[in-house]
């Protein structure tokens, strides 16, 4: 990576020229995610959840006023988010970007925001590498081999001693099933079998077939929230496999609190790994789905949202330590801990991605009848494991 | 001079776009990128009559193609360029072969399924394209060694309007040639032009592969300005978007392809700023509008027009 | 010999979903020629009417799926009076343009109406589980699929080769204006022909919704599903769709339970080479 470095430095001057130039004293905060097409809930759960912090901390941080400006990407489509994080950058001279919802966007943005030194907080994109690449990139999300790492360790606990893989075949899954079966065979579990799944599909009575055969003592998946996973869901309750022994083990995406009721009496008993579970016990998430509930009745908290809401947590830090000096607001916050709607958690500084607790949990009915993730077990203080050799 | 006037105003356009929208460069050079890829779908489909919903499989490739090469090879844009056209050629080539026999609902199935296959081996071989995460690292050289890319986008803009000028003539001779004129019989009648010892399927072929080059080139430029290439270079999404700009602006003429571009683009980016959620709303509209009320396209709208006013007095 | 038996079975009831959710764009495609890309939209609206009938109004899912289908009926027959009707006439271009139009429109009404999420349809008791077949086990709701997909061809077979309306609808399809001088009433038997179609789409789309599930992107998400289907069938027959479906459906389970890693090119590869042996689809007219 090599930059014309005086270039990035009188574009960073003129950008924090312009930032506090401007009289007022406004922080100007782009945030590129998705706000239409299939993916549409995560732009409109990042808007609730900044609006909701917004509500409950008010618009200055520190003595800064913060401006919030949303653009919509659309999907996962890097040409879009580069060029709007491009408009952002050169015609609204934002000192801050936010949001990110695919890997590829976040990827593509890389290079301009290093160029242009703008500390960016992603608030889903959830592969490892993307923080590599650039000084200014934070996460608050998760990475995949965070969530599937600590679930093998729980099914070993748990007694699991042979398992088989099914995951979507493409990156996140690729990321979920090695992060899984890396920590399961380390620990003494046996992977019998590892399918990839083709991401198109949407029938897998042929799956539950084949991993019935190899009669492992539970199945571990990771496979996109949405049509897919409400299928996937369907044909381990309809093919009978809780019956036949073989437990339910996946990443927390596919029975998000957004999708959580549509997957009706057939996700019951199954068991995730994720960071975040609106059903999590604590005064700090009962405030947070109160502040959200003001901003917008009928919304619903999932990981999309708390992800953006610490993502504004982390955003305000920077503003009010370093105004629209990039590498003060970058030192504000590498290190810093709070207490999240989800739980503890900390901004790594090697790594720039959070360090927070991982939830076992088991889908229930709670007292109204609602479907809930009910935490059962809690694996403390887990860092990004995807980099880690 | 009938010939020469539309490109004057083109390089006008082109130009005032440059300073009446400084900020917005990067969605200029998208609309750019896209008129190019257009462009092609209208060799192939508007004059040579090939229906297709695969044209991504050309831009994908030479998207890839473009994309390692600067990686791996030499970052110079032209030569990627270069890399990009031969690599979209070469697809179309291949999958022409099989493709030129088919025709109707055959046809748009096959065109699909390529491109389909495409994006699967793409994602299947992440170690060499990045899967899902998406091609990333690419870095431009400088520009015929003197321009460097720079941040707020002026020369990739101004190179992908170059490239379009050149595209443009290109096809413009392509079409007015003996060649072009074949292809446009064998639309109106194949069995006429074979009688008459035209070789339709070479012809077919031949055309196939030229807008293979042209959408491989679209395909490079997409990659050297976004520096990163991901699957969706691949979908189905930017086949049928294409095949909309081309009808909505009017198919054969080319300049159909370019106004078909810009208002679908600037319809959509002002739409979608103004109301995120409802935008497709006024898409549907517009496509609809333009189906009923002129067939022709954008390109028809004038005699149209007059039509009404004639019908009127 | 298990692993072949289970192929064959789960590949015939996949198979009888995708014969179930296309057959209805083999009606409105190949008999009436039109290039109708909205025919997801048209399955989409049915579950969309049936999902919030189940949620909103409490029905139970029978009379809950019935309304969904004649909504979509109902709706079918002015849309086709106002925007079909006039593109019978222009070439494919044109009519993929327009029903990608009704689609976008489609999808961004079911969207304001319903938002994007998942909108699901809860089987009833006797329709959900799986039944015992003593070497496997198979869910009870593929049985009714199955069930559903012979009534359907063999109501459409005698609907179309042996009543009055079957034969003033081949008139009409071969010919309209001599059809329209034999005094049949051509505008009147596609205003029926299509809002069929469109009925066979809401069914298929309720019926193939646990596979696959109903939301605003639906139309766009499966067309190419659709769309093979009928061009592997052959266009202009429905015959042709059934075989074409099972026989998909049987291919790409095979795929996933003997190499699932290289499932969906073996479903393309599989479509080019059925296409390529056979332009005109397995029982198209040549």
């Amino acid at each position: 990576m090599k930059f014309n470095g005086l270039m990035g430095v009188a574009l960073a001057a003129l950008l924090a020229g312009v930032g506090s130039g401007a009289g007022a004293d406004v922080v100007k905060v782009g945030v590129v995610a998705s706000f239409s097409g299939p993916f549409a809930m995560y732009g409109k759960q990042f808007k609730d959840a900044i609006d909701a912090y917004v509500a409950e901390h008010g618009t200055k941080a520190g003595d800064h006023e913060v401006q919030f400006i949303f653009k919509d990407d659309g999907g996962p489509n890097p040409d879009q988010a580069k060029a709007l994080t491009q408009e952002l950058l050169v015609k609204d001279k934002v000192n801050y970007l936010a949001g990110y919802v695919f890997t590829p966007n976040a990827l593509a943005v890389a290079p301009l925001i290093d160029q242009a030194q703008v500390p960016t907080v992603i608030f889903n994109a959830a592969t490892s590498i993307i923080t590599t690449k650039s000084p200014y990139f934070i996460r608050t999300s998760f990475t995949t081999p965070q969530v599937a790492a600590p679930l093998a360790d729980w099914a070993i606990a748990q007694g699991i001693k042979t398992v088989v893989t099914s995951v979507t075949d493409y990156g996140p899954g690729i990321d979920a099933e090695k992060g899984f079966a890396k920590e399961f065979e380390a620990k003494g579990g046996k992977v019998l079998d590892a399918i990839r799944m083709p991401i198109q599909t949407t029938d897998f009575g042929p799956f539950m077939q084949r991993i019935k055969a190899a009669a492992p003592n539970a199945l571990f998946t990771f496979i996109p929230a949405g049509p897919p996973a409400f299928a996937f869901v369907k044909s381990y309750a309809d093919n009978g496999m809780a019956a036949a022994g073989i437990k339910f083990l996946g990443t927390g995406d596919l029975d998000d609190e957004t999708t959580l009721q549509t997957l009706g009496d057939a996700a019951l008993g199954i068991h995730t790994s994720f960071p975040y579970s609106a059903a999590h016990d604590s005064p700090m998430n009962a405030k947070f789905q109160a502040d959200l509930a003001k901003v917008n009745p009928g919304a619903v908290a999932n990981f999309a949202s708390v992800g953006a809401y610490d993502g504004t947590e982390a955003l305000y830090r920077m503003i009010a330590a370093g105004g629209t000096d990039p590498d003060k607001a970058m030192k504000a916050v590498l290190g810093a801990s709070w207490e999240s709607p989800r739980g503890p958690i900390t901004i790594d500084p090697k790594t720039r991605h959070v360090t927070q607790n991982m939830y076992i949990r088991v889908v229930e009915r709670d007292a109204s009848g609602k479907l809930i993730n009910k935490e059962i077990e809690t694996i403390p203080n887990v860092p990004d494991l995807g980099l880690a050799k | 001079m009938r010939q020469i006037l539309p490109f004057a105003v083109l390089a006008a356009v082109a130009v005032a776009a440059f300073y009446i929208f400084p900020y917005n460069l990067a969605f200029l050079t998208r609309m750019t990128i896209m008129m190019i890829f257009v462009l092609s779908l209208d060799l192939v489909q508007g004059v040579a009559g090939i229906a297709t919903l695969g044209q991504a499989a050309m831009y994908g490739t030479g998207a890839y193609a473009a994309g390692l090469f600067a990686i791996h090879v030499w970052p110079d844009p032209l030569a990627g360029l270069a890399v990009g056209a031969v690599a979209g050629a070469a697809i179309a080539f291949v999958s022409g072969l099989f493709l030129m026999r088919a025709h109707g609902l055959t046809l748009l199935m096959l065109t699909i399924a390529v491109a389909e296959v495409l994006q699967e081996v793409a994602n299947k071989f992440s170690d060499i394209t990045g899967g899902t995460d998406g091609l990333g690292g690419i870095r431009m050289a400088r520009l015929l060694g003197v321009w460097k890319f720079d941040f707020v986008g002026q020369t990739g803009y101004i190179y992908a309007v170059c490239v379009l000028f050149v595209v443009m003539v290109l096809l413009k001779v392509v079409i007015g040639s003996p060649f072009g004129l074949a292809l446009r019989g064998i639309q109106d009648s194949q069995a006429r032009m074979r009688a008459i010892g035209t070789p339709v399927t070479r012809r077919l072929l031949a055309s196939y592969g030229l807008g293979g080059a042209v959408a491989g080139v679209a395909g490079a430029l997409a990659a050297q300005s976004t520096q990163l290439v991901s699957l969706g270079v691949y979908s189905f999404q930017l086949s049928a978007e294409a095949v909309i700009m081309l009808i909505l602006g009017g198919t054969g003429r080319l300049w159909g392809a370019l106004i078909g571009a810009a208002v679908f683009m600037t319809v959509h980016e002002v739409a979608a700023s103004v109301d995120p959620f409802n935008w497709l709303f006024v898409i549907g509209a517009l496509v609809l509008a333009v189906v009923y009320a002129v067939p022709q396209g954008l390109m028809g709208l004038p005699a149209e027009v007059k039509r009404w006013i004639g019908r009127l007095a | 010999m298990t692993t072949l038996a289970s192929i064959l079975m789960d590949g015939i009831a996949y198979g009888m979903i995708l014969f179930m959710i296309s057959v209805g764009l083999s009606v409105t495609m190949g008999l009436m020629r039109v290039v109708n890309l909205a025919h997801g939209g048209f399955a989409m609206l049915g579950g969309a009417f049936t999902h919030w009938a189940m949620t909103a109004a409490g029905l139970p899912f029978v009379p809950a799926a019935v309304l969904g289908l004649l909504a979509v009926m109902v709706l079918s027959v002015p849309m086709e009076r106002v925007l079909y009707r006039p593109i019978y006439r222009m070439g494919e271009l044109p009519q993929v343009l327009a029903t990608i139009g009704i689609t976008f429109i489609m999808i961004a009404s079911v969207n304001l109406w319903l938002g994007s999420s998942l909108l699901s349809i809860r089987l009833p008791a006797a329709m959900s589980g799986a039944v015992d077949l003593g070497f496997r086990t198979l869910p009870t709701h593929r049985l009714y699929v199955l069930g559903a997909g012979v009534v359907v061809i063999g109501g459409l077979f005698v609907l179309i080769e042996r009543t009055r309306f079957g034969i003033k609808l081949r008139a009409a399809v071969d010919h309209a204006g001599t059809a329209a001088c034999l005094g049949i009433d051509t505008s009147r038997i596609f205003a029926l022909t299509f809002a069929l179609g469109a009925g066979l789409a809401a069914l298929g789309g309720i019926l193939g919704a646990e596979l696959l599930p109903i939301d605003a992107y639906y139309p766009l998400r499966y067309m190419i599903l659709f769309l093979t289907v009928v061009a592997v069938g052959g266009l202009g027959s429905i015959t042709g769709s059934f075989v074409a479906a099972l026989a998909l459906g049987v291919l790409d389970t095979a795929a996933r339970y003997l190499f699932p890693d290289v499932g969906t090119i073996f479903f393309y590869l599989a479509m080019i080479v059925m296409l390529g042996l056979r332009p005109q689809g397995l029982m198209g007219r040549a």
